[in-house]
């Protein structure tokens, strides 16, 4: 069995997102940059009270942006995915008839189409089991969004789905890299989508994990997450493909690191230690021994960025910049490894940090240089992006801008 | 670092089988564990069975105080992980990881979730159930319970999901990422997914209501149920079952959601990719354990693809007669496969006999010792996707 070849190195050469602060790349840019956060007052459920009222949802028509591609049959989480994954696959450009068979899906996704399970469910509860449409459902399975994308973009290489909470995007991607190493395939569109859903929605509530104002990562005051939605996706090439087609690479993903605290059904380890241990692994696969930013998990939960910041600085030390794009988009949960990563990639293209908004006063247990409030234009040649889930799962993604590994680095 | 990936313990919580031993026997009998349901009322449905798992009793598994915060996935996969631990020489916890298929995972605890949830309204509804909710709780209870410090993924790929998790792990063992991992796959039958599945006309029904794969009189897949969970390691100490030696993935681009496509040639794909990533030739694979569940459309690919692709009249095993579709989300077919290396003999299929007039493979319908060095596992799903895999008696 060919194991991923760590000799291999991985181009980013697309990348879409859609989420509360935009549609695309560059209204999510224009967003950050102006520091204009996506969170209002929840929509997505009239007449349906929850302790909370805010939300991160992402106003644009989902369904007319789809339109023509079957949306009929699509769930929500389904049409985020391929909205973003045609930005991304757009941006990658032209494949060739060959590299679309060779070309695999891999989502990260924590409730799929859920939303439209909640409907088929509640006209089951009324109605009965044999009045409820049956085809409403079929979309629900967490394997919805895969299937969808290689669908829309008629894609031959394989289908996966990830769904490990909100660690689902980051291994997803790290999934595909490995595919990309092994040459189970040769291009991997990969990514994370989900939406808004009563489940995920009312969940957070009860366990008390939802800040009643907009989530402040980081910070003093801060009481939880708040939620979001979105998708992301990525297109990745073995870097010597890339270079010979002529693409034009954002980034290098040079590192996947995974771990597990092995302590508590929804609570992270408060050591960090897991956390750290996935950052570390993420360092050593691509050979690098620190980086020049860090964009966090930052949910806003007491326990989240206190264990964080216990990982960080033992992973990396007290002096790396740190911060928290959930404070503009909320917690996107199962896509949120693939859309900060996008985040992340942008931050290298920009050679600018986004901030943590709303972080007037950080937290004693919160030690570190946050970026609070304003974007910060630094040097940035390599940035890790953290994403850990329910279940102590933790993924960290390493990405290296492109611009100077024109060399391969030893 | 590690260059091979052996399986090194099997535990099962089957439908007619709790642990490797009653499995052995189950399969050796060459009878299916397919029975009518009593565990919900299927009045005005076509279809009337399904492959449950009885007599399992989780308190055998689990201390009380952990069960209670379990759903039914999270106590048939920790109880079957307990099995394969005890199965398998020891593993260093601080470097396994987990990976687990699941193809519909918690459907059931959302339902119970979303009962109370529009019963009681969105500020009352049981945390503990909304823990359980996500489709890792499986796994990520089983990391609790061992101190599984490694990888933890939960892979939902309907009918391919166990076999594209184990696909995962062998990437992260080779790769020096964990030196052992546990992988599998579990699945719960409950009636909201029995009651959706027959709506469809997907599940076998009529007279003699039964789970047929590659057989002329197939209509419609029976659902399983159960946990097989597979010890994995890069540096084996004690006995092997097998080596997991090559995958391959593809997806039929014909394909619509959901549904079966029409071009056999993916599933010939992932077949090759497999055999090329085990080092081998299409000739040195003894025999198939094939995805075949009954369904009239997907056996047809894959009965199509497997005869093109092996011209040898190579020896095929169907073995979803004897506990359905989804069991374990196909961590089952490949615990079978390994028995089968193990053994030294392939099983009988479990409800064929006889295929369509185009169909000319070699079915085994009688067990029967034979050469097995390596055996290609397929896996095929609903919506296009197919993940193959190479298990070997010897490391490559």
């Amino acid at each position: 069995m060919r194991k991923p070849d760590p000799s291999v190195r991985i181009a980013v050469t697309g990348a879409g997102i859609i989420c509360a602060i935009g549609r695309n790349k560059a209204e999510v840019w224009r967003s950050i940059v102006g520091g204009q956060d996506g969170i209002g007052k929840l929509t997505r459920f009239p007449g349906e009270t929850f302790p909370t009222e805010l939300a991160a949802e992402v106003a644009a028509d989902v369904r007319a942006i789809v339109r023509g591609r079957a949306a009929k049959r699509l769930s929500r989480t389904d049409m985020l995915a391929i909205i973003a994954a045609g930005e991304a696959i757009a941006q990658a450009g032209e494949v060739s008839p060959v590299s679309k068979e060779r070309a695999v899906v891999a989502t990260g996704t924590s409730t799929g189409g859920l939303l439209e399970g909640e409907s088929f469910f509640s006209h089951r509860l009324i109605h009965g089991r044999r009045r409820a449409p049956a085809s409403r459902v079929l979309q629900q399975p967490t394997s919805g969004p895969s299937d969808a994308v290689a669908r829309a973009f008629d894609l031959g290489g394989g289908v996966v789905s990830n769904a490990t909470a909100c660690a689902s995007a980051g291994g997803a991607i790290g999934m595909a890299a490995d595919y990309l190493r092994a040459g189970h395939a040769d291009v991997g569109v990969a990514g994370g989508s989900d939406a808004l859903c009563r489940l995920t929605y009312s969940g957070f509530n009860v366990l008390q994990a939802v800040d009643p104002h907009p989530c402040a990562p980081f910070s003093e005051g801060r009481q939880g997450i708040t939620l979001g939605e979105g998708a992301a996706y990525l297109v990745l090439e073995r870097w010597d493909d890339a270079v010979s087609r002529g693409a034009v690479i954002l980034a290098e993903l040079c590192g996947y690191g995974a771990t597990c605290d092995a302590y508590h059904a929804t609570a992270p380890a408060e050591d960090g230690r897991g956390a750290e241990a996935a950052m570390r692994r993420a360092m050593s696969e691509a050979s690098v021994s620190g980086v020049d930013y860090v964009n966090a998990h930052g949910t806003g939960t007491l326990l989240n960025d206190s264990a964080e910041t216990k990982a960080i600085i033992a992973a990396l030390g007290t002096a790396t910049p740190v911060s928290s794009s959930k404070s503009y988009f909320g917690h996107t949960l199962g896509a949120a490894g693939a859309v900060e990563a996008v985040v992340s990639i942008l931050a290298l293209q920009a050679q600018l940090a986004p901030p943590t908004l709303r972080l007037e006063r950080p937290a004693p247990d919160c030690t570190l240089d946050y970026i609070p409030c304003t974007p910060r234009p630094m040097e940035i040649r390599t940035v890790l992006s953290n994403t850990f889930g329910f279940g102590g799962s933790n993924v960290s993604l390493l990405f290296r801008a492109a611009g100077q590994v024109r060399h391969p680095i030893r | 670092m590690a260059s091979r990936v052996a399986i090194t313990g099997i535990g099962v919580i089957a439908p007619g089988a709790i642990g490797i031993g009653e499995f052995r026997e189950m399969l050796a009998r060459g009878e299916g564990a397919v029975a009518d349901i009593d565990r919900f009322d299927t009045a005005g449905l076509s279809a009337h069975r399904a492959a449950l798992v009885r007599g399992f009793n989780p308190r055998t598994y689990i201390a009380p105080m952990k069960l209670r915060r379990m759903n039914v996935l999270s106590r048939l996969a920790v109880s079957a992980a307990k099995l394969a631990l005890e199965d398998a020489a020891p593993i260093d916890p601080s470097t396994a990881g987990v990976s687990l298929g699941t193809a519909f995972g918690p459907v059931q605890t959302s339902i119970d979730y979303l009962s109370e949830y529009f019963e009681k309204g969105p500020s009352l509804a049981p945390p503990q159930l909304f823990a359980e909710s996500v489709a890792n709780a499986p796994a990520s209870h089983m990391a609790i319970e061992w101190k599984l410090r490694g990888f933890n993924v939960t892979v939902t790929q309907r009918e391919s999901s166990a076999l594209a998790a184990a696909m995962y792990a062998a990437a992260q063992i080779l790769k020096g990422a964990a030196s052992s991992a546990l992988i599998g796959g579990v699945e719960e039958v409950s009636e909201m997914l029995f009651s959706v599945f027959d709506r469809i006309g997907a599940l076998a029904h009529g007279e003699g209501e039964a789970a047929r794969p590659f057989d002329a009189r197939r209509n419609g897949i029976v659902l399983g149920e159960g946990a097989a969970i597979l010890v994995a390691s890069g540096s084996p100490s004690g006995r092997v079952y097998g080596h997991l030696s090559g995958f391959g993935i593809s997806r039929d681009r014909t394909a619509s959601l959901s549904d079966w496509g029409s071009d056999h040639g993916a599933v010939i794909r992932a077949m090759q990719g497999a055999v090329a990533d085990a080092g081998l030739q299409p000739s040195e694979i003894d025999a198939v354990y094939a995805s075949a569940n009954s369904s009239v459309r997907g056996d047809r690919l894959e009965y199509r693809a497997i005869q093109e692709l092996f011209e040898t009249r190579i020896p095929v095993v169907a073995v979803k007669g004897y506990f359905g579709e989804y069991a374990a989300a196909g961590g089952l077919q490949l615990a079978a496969a390994l028995v089968a290396l193990d053994e030294q003999a392939l099983h009988a299929s479990a409800g064929f006999e006889s295929g369509e007039p185009e169909m000319r493979l070699d079915m085994v319908r009688e067990r029967r010792p034979a050469v097995l060095r390596h055996i290609l596992v397929n896996s095929l799903s609903a919506g296009g996707g197919v993940v193959s895999a190479i298990v070997s008696r010897e490391a490559a």
